[in-house]
């Protein structure tokens, strides 16, 4: 463990204004559309229209005709590059992603050609002269047509049409199934969605005039995994290709992998020694981004009389699309679902099997919460779904199965750390007494009142061996970061987690501070960029101020002792003695004696004279902090109350109340707004949000109005309570909390409708019209009084 | 093509722009405000959003060529001097954004309403945003952002 600073911290814990807010709020911030290179060309994808086909031909003769500048590649160009996204499990099959079709289109926005021209409009209309001849195929539009016995082969050297199929266990599955006495079966389906970040994707790459520098900016959550992918599959070498992230208006996952286009960009600025461009546009971004979710989970439950769940099993598949997506795999979604499912609960027994099906749709890529949105959905469903059938109060069904005892080594061998769950579930409870009694007395019978639920973990910062476990290629999960002082005290930080709304600027800027005894205002942290930051493999899982900020809090620790060892050499005391704090290293206790920051920094690049015998001159450190084995595991109780109009369907959300522990707390006002942000994401999940394709694989929701993201007026204010247990094995105990505001709430409001109606929701997203079905349905299976 | 003429933050030019040129293309690429951000390009998401004579409008909707001789302000105009709009100044201060991209829109479709609201419920301060999407921030702390903007202009009032 690193030693904390010797003082109380000043600045960690404290609610502090942004310090990035000020170029966002002017409108000086510049995101990848605000960047532009003399002589750049524009590129324009030309997609395929078809779900499934066969391509006869492209004809790009129209074009020049016309646009006689233009140019155009297509799939014969590109050849083979393409994305190559494959776990090293067994039977796992895989195929590679092309950057441009080769032969044959699997979804609909799959790219085909790439037109360039050096005007967006032109690009347009040179890409609307490409002439795509399809011969269709037949369309796997869900798991159902690609799982049929007879189904058509996505892939031809497949054997079927799954890209992977795993089993998990744990304990004794067949003794839990024999000791119990109800067994609860439960099937649940959520639907296809995604991240959706208000700035599409966007990339620039250019090769410098000696056609060696390969230098692309792009939109991403990852710059250092796209440098590494760009050399391995474009064959450059690494010390010569550098990614910059600059301005990224939200990511949320999406962005969180290395795209096609990312690569061809790169390619075409090799191919054509122009500046190129390439900026997505909405539809693009519905169509062919990324999309997550979209699982049919099937769980039975082994309970004993008293209601303890003895053991789970667990049958998860999803609907990946097309692709396999780089570095997390097209098993991602229902792997972290298998592995998360048995949550905050003493299970004994625990046995899932989960499957990644191919369908001529979008590839299914990560999205916050990656599975575990949909694994809480099912898991804490099927909690009240026990309940019922016990007849045995939600709440108390849960505490008798909650973990009591930290550390705990869970069914599947995970170790969770410390955590506040039982506490957390009772202050929840007297939160909703209210709202409680209200349900059960209505004061309309036209309205229902209905009150929901959902405990979950969210594993966080998880460190390397949880990534050797999954062999997909993203192989590591370490973090670092880079703090010099510059001859003036003022405090530069690099590091490689990419922030795109997260604030680093500020919370990491507290972290230092508080170890250097200078300001956050001292410190400007620079990230997103591989030039100036060391390795890194950036932004997601929940690991940025963890394991980022944890690097920076190192780092900035070793600067701190050679301070600390400078001044106590000409203040003639012990290090032991000195403090760091309001810009000075002074005796504890003894105000009249002491240095300025400002000149022992000087002293160590300027003056070097003045340093200790010995000492090298310099004040930079650079820490790289891997996480924990099996990660830090955050915790959080999330309560949905709402009104159901029985008449209408209809349905209000009427308080959202979230009691969370992310250990530590950096910076209050930040984590308050990344759990509310991610609140409102989760209930866009559980009420609207879907991706919806007909039978022929046609996209149906391709632009905002039918793709309907939340908006102010449908959402209630968004209760936040904390509690801070912090972590012992992570740096200053913090916890990762980027993910889990979207965790719980739909598996809450859909505990809440059912606790409404008196009918279990199995579904999501829950439109008025399924509740309307439901009410309907319960109406009609009631006997009629006479 | 088309000669319009657009004052945009107080600066006039005279383009010749294709008829069916943005308007938002027009401040970005001719008038360098970046701050003029496309978040769906049809209309639906508020992004764009900049005050035409003195009106909220979207600018992915509206052709320079119809904004002849019109008076345009976008986020980049509305701090005076060194001193931020109190909507800016309330956004930072209740952590109204996140990422940023969306803010622009936001603070130009709020500015109005905080000039004419006095005692708005939740309900009529979130309505007042409905045409604006944010994907980060969940609105709660915008709802604050504009109660305390509008605090700040009543005090200021009474002062």
């Amino acid at each position: 463990m690193p030693s904390r600073a010797a003082e109380q911290p000043r600045y960690v814990g404290a609610r502090i204004t942004r310090l990035e807010d000020p170029r966002l709020i002017t409108g000086q911030a510049r995101y990848i559309d605000d960047l532009a290179l003399p002589g750049m060309m524009h590129v324009r994808l030309v997609r395929s229209e078809l779900a499934h086909a066969k391509i006869v031909s492209v004809d790009t003769s129209a074009l020049q005709d016309v646009f006689s500048h233009a140019l155009v590649f297509t799939g014969a160009d590109t050849g083979s590059l393409g994305i190559r996204a494959v776990a090293d499990l067994p039977g796992v099959q895989s195929f590679t992603q092309p950057l441009l079709a080769q032969g044959r289109v699997r979804f609909v926005g799959e790219a085909i050609a790439a037109v360039l021209t050096d005007d967006p409009y032109a690009a347009e209309d040179a890409a609307e002269r490409v002439f795509v001849d399809y011969e269709p195929l037949p369309v796997l539009a869900d798991v159902e047509a690609a799982t049929a016995t007879d189904a058509p082969r996505l892939f031809d050297a497949w054997r079927n049409n799954l890209f992977v199929e795993q089993t998990r266990k744990g304990g004794d599955i067949d003794a839990a199934r024999s000791q119990a006495r109800h067994i609860v079966r439960r099937t649940y389906r959520n639907q296809r969605q995604a991240g959706v970040p208000m700035e599409c994707r966007g990339v620039i790459a250019t090769l410098d005039s000696t056609g060696r520098i390969l230098s692309v900016w792009s939109s991403t959550q990852i710059p250092h995994l796209l440098r590494t992918y760009l050399a391995e599959e474009l064959k450059w070498p690494e010390n010569q290709v550098q990614v910059i992230a600059p301005e990224v208006g939200g990511g949320f996952g999406v962005k969180g992998h290395v795209f096609g286009e990312e690569v061809l960009a790169a390619w075409l600025a090799i191919r054509t020694r122009r500046p190129v461009k390439w900026i997505e546009d909405r539809r693009e971004h519905l169509i062919a981004s990324i999309h997550a979710r979209e699982h049919i989970h099937t769980l039975e439950a082994y309970v004993s009389a008293e209601g303890k769940v003895l053991g789970l099993k667990a049958d998860i598949t999803a609907d990946v699309g097309a692709y396999s997506v780089w570095p997390f795999t097209a098993g991602s979604d229902p792997g972290m679902v298998a592995k998360v499912m048995p949550g905050p609960y003493d299970l004994a027994a625990y046995e899932a099997t989960y499957r990644a099906v191919a369908t001529n749709k979008c590839p299914l890529g990560t999205y916050r919460g990656v599975g575990r949105p949909a694994a809480v959905f099912s898991q804490e469903r099927l909690m009240d779904e026990i309940a019922i059938e016990l007849d045995i109060d939600p709440f108390e069904l849960r505490e008798r199965n909650l973990i009591q005892k930290f550390p705990y080594k869970n069914v599947l061998g995970y170790t969770y750390d410390e955590g506040s769950y039982a506490q957390s579930m009772k202050k929840v409870r007297e939160l909703l007494a209210p709202d409680i009694a209200r349900a059960r007395n209505p004061e309309r019978p036209e309205i229902r009142t209905g009150v929901g639920i959902a405990l979950f973990l969210e594993q966080t910062a998880h460190g390397t061996p949880d990534f050797i476990r999954r062999r997909s290629p993203i192989e590591t999960g370490y973090e670092s970061a880079k703090v010099e002082m510059h001859p003036d005290g003022k405090v530069t930080v690099d590091t490689g987690v990419q922030c795109h709304g997260q604030g680093h600027e500020t919370t990491f800027a507290q972290l230092v501070a508080d170890q250097l005894g200078i300001a956050p205002q001292d410190v400007i942290v620079r990230h997103g960029n591989t030039v100036t930051s060391p390795y890194s493999v950036g932004t997601w899982g929940s690991r940025g101020i963890t394991l980022g900020g944890g690097a920076a809090h190192r780092a900035a620790g070793i600067l701190r002792g050679k301070l600390i060892a400078i001044a106590a050499q000409h203040l003639q005391t012990k290090p032991e003695t000195i403090e760091l704090a309001d810009h000075h290293a002074r005796i504890a206790g003894d105000a009249s004696r002491a240095i300025p920051i400002s000149s022992l920094a000087r002293w160590a690049q300027r003056n070097v004279e003045n340093l200790p015998a010995g000492m090298e001159p310099g004040l930079v450190a650079i820490s790289f902090v891997d996480g924990p084995p099996d990660g830090s595991y955050t915790n959080a109780v999330h309560a949905a109350v709402v009104d159901i109009d029985m008449t209408t369907g209809g349905i209000k959300l009427t308080r959202f109340v979230v009691v969370e522990d992310c250990g530590t707390i950096v910076n209050p006002m930040i984590v308050d707004g990344q759990v509310r942000g991610g609140v409102v994401q989760g209930i866009g999940s559980a009420l609207w949000e879907h991706f919806i394709y007909d039978k022929d694989g046609q996209p149906l929701t391709t632009n905002f109005a039918d793709y309907l993201m939340p908006n102010a007026p449908s959402l209630p204010d968004i209760e936040v309570h904390h509690i801070e247990t912090p972590s012992a094995v992570t740096p200053l105990g913090m916890k990762g909390l980027g993910e889990g505001g979207a965790i719980g709430p739909a598996a809450a409001i859909a505990n809440a409708i059912s606790n409404a109606l008196g009918v279990a929701i199995q579904e999501t997203p829950i439109t008025p019209n399924r509740v309307w079905d439901l009410i309907k349905s319960k109406q009609s299976s009631q006997p009629q009084a006479t | 093509m088309k000669a319009v003429t657009l004052t945009v933050n107080g600066v006039s030019k005279t383009l010749t722009v294709e008829p069916r040129r943005l308007l938002a293309d027009v401040l970005r690429h001719d008038f360098g405000c970046y701050g003029v951000h496309f978040g769906c390009s049809h209309g639906a998401c508020g992004c764009c959003t900049v005050h035409v004579n003195g009106e909220p409008r979207l600018s992915c909707l509206a052709f320079a060529a119809q904004c002849d001789g019109m008076d345009i302000v976008t986020i980049e105009g509305m701090a005076a001097g060194d001193t931020l709009h109190p909507l800016q100044q309330a956004f930072i201060a209740e952590h109204g954004l996140q990422c940023g991209y969306c803010t622009p829109g936001f603070i130009m479709a709020l500015a109005p309403f905080i000039e004419r609201a006095d005692e708005p419920t939740d309900e009529e301060i979130r309505q007042a945003m409905s045409g604006n999407i944010c994907r980060c921030t969940g609105y709660h702390s915008i709802v604050a952002s504009v109660r305390r903007a509008i605090a700040a202009r009543k005090e200021g009032a009474d002062a």
